[in-house]
């Protein structure tokens, strides 16, 4: 299989993040990111050739034909709410990420990881492994077929609570613009108190974070829909002509 | 007319990133896919460490990606000028995650080095870090012992202070296979004597 997009030149400047989007550490009552973090400060390095380049690719390292999560088997559908979830990967000038690499996992329906780390006590779901793999389009999108994940407890001394989210993972054509972020369902009133999201000071950068619900006309029967875009950093030194 | 967008926020990987979305050789840069060939052009050499936090205690399960440029010193990418160069058989990419030793292996090539409008890079591996507690990911460079005279031009290894330079210069220990190992052991957090130097870009 060699149907190698024709990949745009990718894009050549990466400015800083601007302020209040980046998440501030450590956060309250998540003990690792006292632990974990960085103390001395971080050093800005001059972009040269390995910081603008990445895998241009990786597909063919990283299968990229898993999008449908909840059902792991003919006859073997995933417990919860069946979703359906699509968006696009665009760069900061919002041309879209064609070729990017796009990884999402998530707990099951009862908030439950099938991770060997994860042992709390709640039930697997012998038919939800929780994660897919997939590459962007020519419009850089994107789509999987999942169900909704649960919300869980964080095991802490005053444990809180994460809402139900969806982790994705995107590797676009520049090491730059390697982006790990979450994705929160709109109208959770558990998002307003979930600490890792409030770690964004900009509630503007927190709402980009949250998804839309799209009519679930638009997918057919049997699923309900969410839209989320996600926006990699990077813009292009020489726009295009108009 | 483009329009401006925002950049998405990151969050941490937490804790949960699947085991099952490794495939055998995902740790290996020296080939395109599992199935491939190993590029052979250049010296085959082991890179192994491990990731420990505050305190030295290790970290379980985070995750490492590493990228470098080939033996010739070049990328098969659309914004080096000599990509045309570039070994095709080589990836340059890997990624693995730590076990409760907190240690890591990529197999690799020795990368060469390259010039650059910031000054001559001498061979290096960069490496990003993530994990439970890091809310951002978290950016190392790797050089290596064998070249001290470009290390000691190299633009990104000048801005660390020099107390801390051997930090980021990895160790050669020993032979596997008939491979050199080299060791990268990287603190996490601790006081300026222990850090890992890392970086922002």
């Amino acid at each position: 299989m060699d149907t190698n997009l024709p990949l745009d030149l990718p894009p050549n400047r990466f400015d800083p993040f601007p302020p209040g989007i980046e998440p501030e550490v450590p956060v309250p009552g998540y003990p690792n990111t006292w632990t974990h973090t960085p103390a001395q400060p971080l050093l800005r390095r001059p972009v040269t050739r390995t910081e603008v380049t990445g895998p241009m690719d990786l597909w063919r390292k990283l299968p990229c034909d898993e999008s449908n999560l909840a059902v792991l088997a003919p006859g073997r559908i995933a417990m919860g709410q069946l979703t359906y979830m699509s968006g696009r990967i665009l760069d900061e000038d919002g041309k879209p990420v064609r070729g990017a690499v796009v990884e999402l996992w998530q707990a099951n329906a009862a908030g439950r990881y099938f991770h060997p780390i994860d042992q709390r006590d709640a039930p697997l779901d012998p038919n939800f492994i929780g994660k897919g793999r997939v590459r962007t389009d020519e419009e850089g999108r994107y789509a999987f077929f999942t169900i909704k994940p649960g919300a869980y407890p964080v095991p802490v001394k005053d444990t809180w609570w994460r809402p139900p989210h969806v982790h994705f993972s995107v590797l676009g054509p520049s090491s730059l613009s390697r982006l790990v972020t979450q994705m929160y369902f709109p109208g959770d009133p558990m998002n307003e108190w979930d600490r890792i999201l409030n770690s964004l000071p900009d509630p503007a950068a927190r709402g980009r974070l949250i998804a839309r619900q799209t009519h679930p006309a638009e997918v057919g029967d049997g699923w309900i829909a969410f839209t989320h875009d996600i926006v990699l950093r990077g813009r292009h030194a020489t726009p295009e002509a108009p | 007319m483009t329009e401006t967008l925002l950049p998405s926020s990151q969050h941490t990987i937490g804790p949960f990133f699947p085991r099952t979305f490794f495939n055998e050789g995902d740790n290996d840069l020296t080939r395109v896919n599992t199935e491939a060939p190993p590029s052979t052009r250049g010296e085959t050499i082991l890179l192994h460490g491990q990731v420990t936090r505050e305190g030295g205690v290790p970290c379980l399960n985070a995750i490492l990606e590493a990228w470098q440029a080939d033996a010739g010193g070049r990328f098969n990418h659309p914004l080096d000028p000599e990509r045309h160069l570039a070994d095709p058989d080589f990836l340059g990419w890997g990624r693995t995650w730590t076990d409760e030793a907190g240690a890591f292996e990529f197999r690799t090539l020795m990368p060469g080095g390259y010039d650059d409008p910031a000054g001559h890079r001498a061979p290096h591996v960069n490496l990003t870090i993530m994990g439970a507690g890091l809310m951002r990911r978290v950016l190392a460079t790797l050089f290596f012992p064998d070249f001290p005279a470009e290390n000691a031009a190299d633009p990104v290894l000048n801005l660390v202070p020099e107390s801390r330079r051997a930090h980021i210069v990895a160790k050669l220990a020993g032979e596997e296979g008939g491979l050199r190992v080299f060791r990268f052991d990287i603190r996490l957090r601790g006081d300026p004597a222990e850090e890992t130097p890392f970086f922002d870009d």
